[in-house]
């Protein structure tokens, strides 16, 4: 039924392309998680706040949500983009040798940074209520005992709360960064030349769509698989686990199981 | 137990009351408790035990009436006063409420750390010290759902010796156990009640009441019912509502004719 | 400042699409879209739920494992597998809007199928040794004791994936599919002058219609909960 011809993807331009295609996702996905993070912490912040500053929060969780990413982007390109300073606008048209990543990825471009900006504010609102879950999700009691041992409101947050919480929702939290790299294909709808748009390149240069569309599938599920890795590794451990126990093994006075 | 006829109220409640909305849960308890006495406040359970020692590190808020500690007045204390009082005061939860993320040691420390400012080293001494003390010197490094209910619980007393409180409060520390850890968890208590500390502890453990309590509050419906020694409570009781909480402790499957 | 009229003059364009095909478009398109993805999705993902529930072996393995792949791969890719997939494989041209529609619910049954597979599995497991102990078949378990009661507490799931697959239509835009989104897009590059006014609308109509879906959602549940 299938010929398939992989010749047209490992040489050029394809393979040029093709390796754009995945510096430009990393680097999206490696610029809006931060980002993306501090974003989330301040939103949840507000959330806990009372009175005009919580319901603002609620308003924007509740906007980012409901709407779809591809709107979002298509707004900021479209609309946000244009509104902003001629001066600015001119800057980012401007060629920047210093800012363009090895095969030729620039990365001052509206299509990018519009990308960024979108990818982390969508992403944002959820981490900021998975954050608000694991902050809950801390028994109250806790909290009671803090607070008769004279920790201040904050106090609680810092030492009782907040590791907890991420503790809880460190998984959650990287399905998230995740769903962020694997959104970072929306992109390729204003333009922005990461994986899934160079595939279409690639298509419509020789026509090789099956090869280009399983060659993309194939890098989105490695870098997801890698990235995953790397971030649960990178996050909190369980307490009780083996590489924490040998970090404190030095506390035991004398010997004895931990159990 | 120390003498304690002539030793300075350290604890005193005026006319205090609590309401609950619609619900008047204490209703003018006037009450004393001196310097270094231990007492055991018992009741059917919804007498207003709970929230009568809540009331005295701010953990709940009066309605009505004073509470005085070292003759200072603490019931409206807001912000860094009340910090500062409840540094003062050891509490012991029924759920133990350690907390999860930390080992034992770091349980007991971190208040030393964080709030008084001992060097991590030294807030690790202590710590150790007092984990020994209450019978745990072999698991500083272990979480809490590393430990059984009682070992827990002994480490909440730790942690809420820690600070050297000159009060400690109870509230049914033995409730949430299995009946074979409820005496380890006494044994603890019982050598801190012979260290001079005022302690009030909520409990329906009499025999701890028997052997330890300088005196016995009886709490019914919000109200002081009745209080007094433990040889006079146990064997000549006032009220009838006492009779009849006594001889159900004693006789649970016991029905209604008391 | 902000001229709201272009929305006036084309708002049965973005309602209804072009009128003089025979096709839905704009909205309705969207909101077609959706609810025919959601009922494939519904079927799907819930016969593979009862599939993983009854055989917990090798089988739900396999699942999971095809669930995974499905959403480690952007929506967008399999969007695009199935538009040139598929004529391929049927040797018919089929219409993009199907094309999509097949590629959300497949995506979507997969999710379907671990929502579902959560569900019954939260229910206490004393209902299924009562029921077995009795000595019902699994099937009459599954028809009879379980799914009744899970389905009950899914249906708060089950409207946030409508909601989600009225979000994820918006991805035709790229294969020029007349929904919303693609409309809207093709009002802007006609218009050009006023792409904040258009996209504004555009976040409009999908809030009111995802945040009333959810709100609604949530009021069934209370309801729900209530009755019992």
């Amino acid at each position: 039924m299938f010929v398939f011809d992989w010749g047209g993807l490992y040489h050029q331009p394809a393979l040029g392309w093709l390796t754009a295609g995945v510096v430009t996702t990393l680097a999206v996905t490696v610029a809006a998680v931060p980002l993306a993070s501090i974003l989330a912490v301040v939103i949840a912040a507000l959330r806990l706040e009372r009175g005009l500053l919580r319901w603002s929060a609620i308003a924007v969780i509740e906007l980012f949500r409901n709407t779809p990413l591809l709107v979002q982007l298509l707004f900021w390109y479209f609309a946000g983009f244009a509104a902003l300073p001629r001066s600015w606008k001119r800057w980012i048209a401007d060629s920047h040798p210093w800012a363009v990543l090895p095969p030729g990825v620039p990365l001052v471009t509206p299509e990018f940074l519009v990308a960024v900006w979108g990818l982390a504010v969508f992403t944002a609102v959820f981490l900021a209520e998975e954050i608000r879950t694991g902050l809950s999700a801390v028994p109250a009691g806790q909290i009671e005992a803090a607070r008769a041992q004279g920790f201040s409101r904050i106090d609680v947050l810092r030492f009782v709360l907040l590791p907890q919480a991420f503790l809880n929702a460190w998984q959650p939290l990287v399905g998230q960064f995740l769903n962020l790299m694997k959104l970072s294909s929306l992109a390729s709808s204003i333009g922005l030349g990461e994986i899934t748009y160079q595939a279409r390149t690639i298509e419509s240069y020789n026509a090789h769509a099956v090869e280009a569309f399983a060659v993309g599938t194939v890098l989105y599920l490695i870098i997801g698989l890698a990235m995953g890795r790397l971030l649960i590794w990178l996050g909190p451990q369980r307490p009780g686990s083996r590489r924490r126990a040998a970090a404190e093994a030095h506390l035991v006075e004398t010997g004895g199981d931990a159990l | 137990m120390v003498p304690v006829e002539n030793a300075a109220p350290k604890i005193e409640f005026r006319g205090v009351a609590k309401r609950h909305g619609a619900v008047q849960a204490i209703r003018g308890v006037d009450l004393t408790i001196r310097s270094g006495e231990v007492v055991v406040i018992c009741g059917p359970s919804g007498s207003g035990k709970s929230t009568l020692i809540r009331l005295i590190n701010g953990l709940e808020t009066i309605s009505d009436g004073e509470i005085l500690v070292d003759g200072a007045l603490v019931s409206s204390l807001r912000g860094k006063a009340l910090r500062s009082l409840r540094t003062r005061i050891g509490f012991v939860f029924q759920q133990f409420n350690l907390y999860a993320h930390l080992t034992a040691e770091e349980n007991v420390s971190l208040a030393l750390r964080r709030i008084t400012g001992l060097t991590p080293a030294a807030a690790r001494d202590r710590a150790l010290g007092l984990l020994d003390r209450v019978g745990l010197a072999d698991k500083p490094a272990s979480f809490p759902h590393q430990l059984s209910g009682g070992q827990q619980q002994r480490v909440a007393i730790a942690r809420a010796l820690a600070m050297n409180p000159d009060i400690l409060l109870f509230d049914e520390p033995t409730s949430a156990l299995d009946p074979e850890m409820i005496g380890e968890v006494l044994g603890v208590m019982r050598e801190v009640a012979r260290s001079g500390i005022t302690m009030i502890v909520v409990t329906h453990e009499m025999g701890f009441a028997r052997q330890l309590a300088d005196r016995i509050v009886f709490l019914d419906e919000g109200r002081v019912l009745e209080e007094a020694s433990p040889e006079q409570f146990f064997s000549a009781p006032v009220h009838e509502r006492t009779r009849r909480f006594l001889s159900q402790i004693r006789s649970p499957l016991h029905t209604t004719d008391g | 400042m902000l001229d709201f009229s272009v929305i006036g003059r084309n708002l049965d364009y973005l309602i209804l699409g072009q009128t003089s095909d025979r096709f839905l478009g704009g909205l309705m398109l969207t909101l077609a879209m959706a609810t025919t993805a959601c009922v494939i999705a519904l079927l799907v993902g819930c016969l593979l739920a009862l599939v993983a529930w009854r055989f917990p072996g090798w089988p739900r393995d396999l699942l999971f494992l095809w669930a995974d792949l499905i959403r480690g791969v952007p929506l967008i890719l399999v969007i695009f597998w199935l538009y040139f997939l598929l004529p391929a494989i049927t040797g018919r041209d089929l219409p993009s809007a199907l094309t999509v529609v097949l590629a959300l619910a497949w995506f979507s049954a997969a999710a379907v199928m671990y929502t579902t597979l959560a569900g019954l599995e939260a229910l206490p497991f004393g209902q299924t040794e009562a029921a077995r102990a009795a000595g019902f078949s699994d099937l009459q378990v599954l028809g009879l004791i379980l799914l009744p009661q899970a389905l009950r507490n899914l249906v708060p799931s089950y409207v946030g994936l409508l909601v989600s697959l009225i979000k994820d239509t918006s991805l035709a835009y790229i294969v020029n599919v007349p929904e919303l989104t693609t409309v809207a897009g093709q009002i802007n590059s006609r218009e050009q002058v006023y792409p904040v006014e258009i996209f504004l609308f555009l976040t409009l109509i999908y809030f009111c219609l995802c945040e009333g879906l959810s709100l609604s959602a949530g009021a069934v549940a209370r309801l729900l909960r209530r009755s019992r």
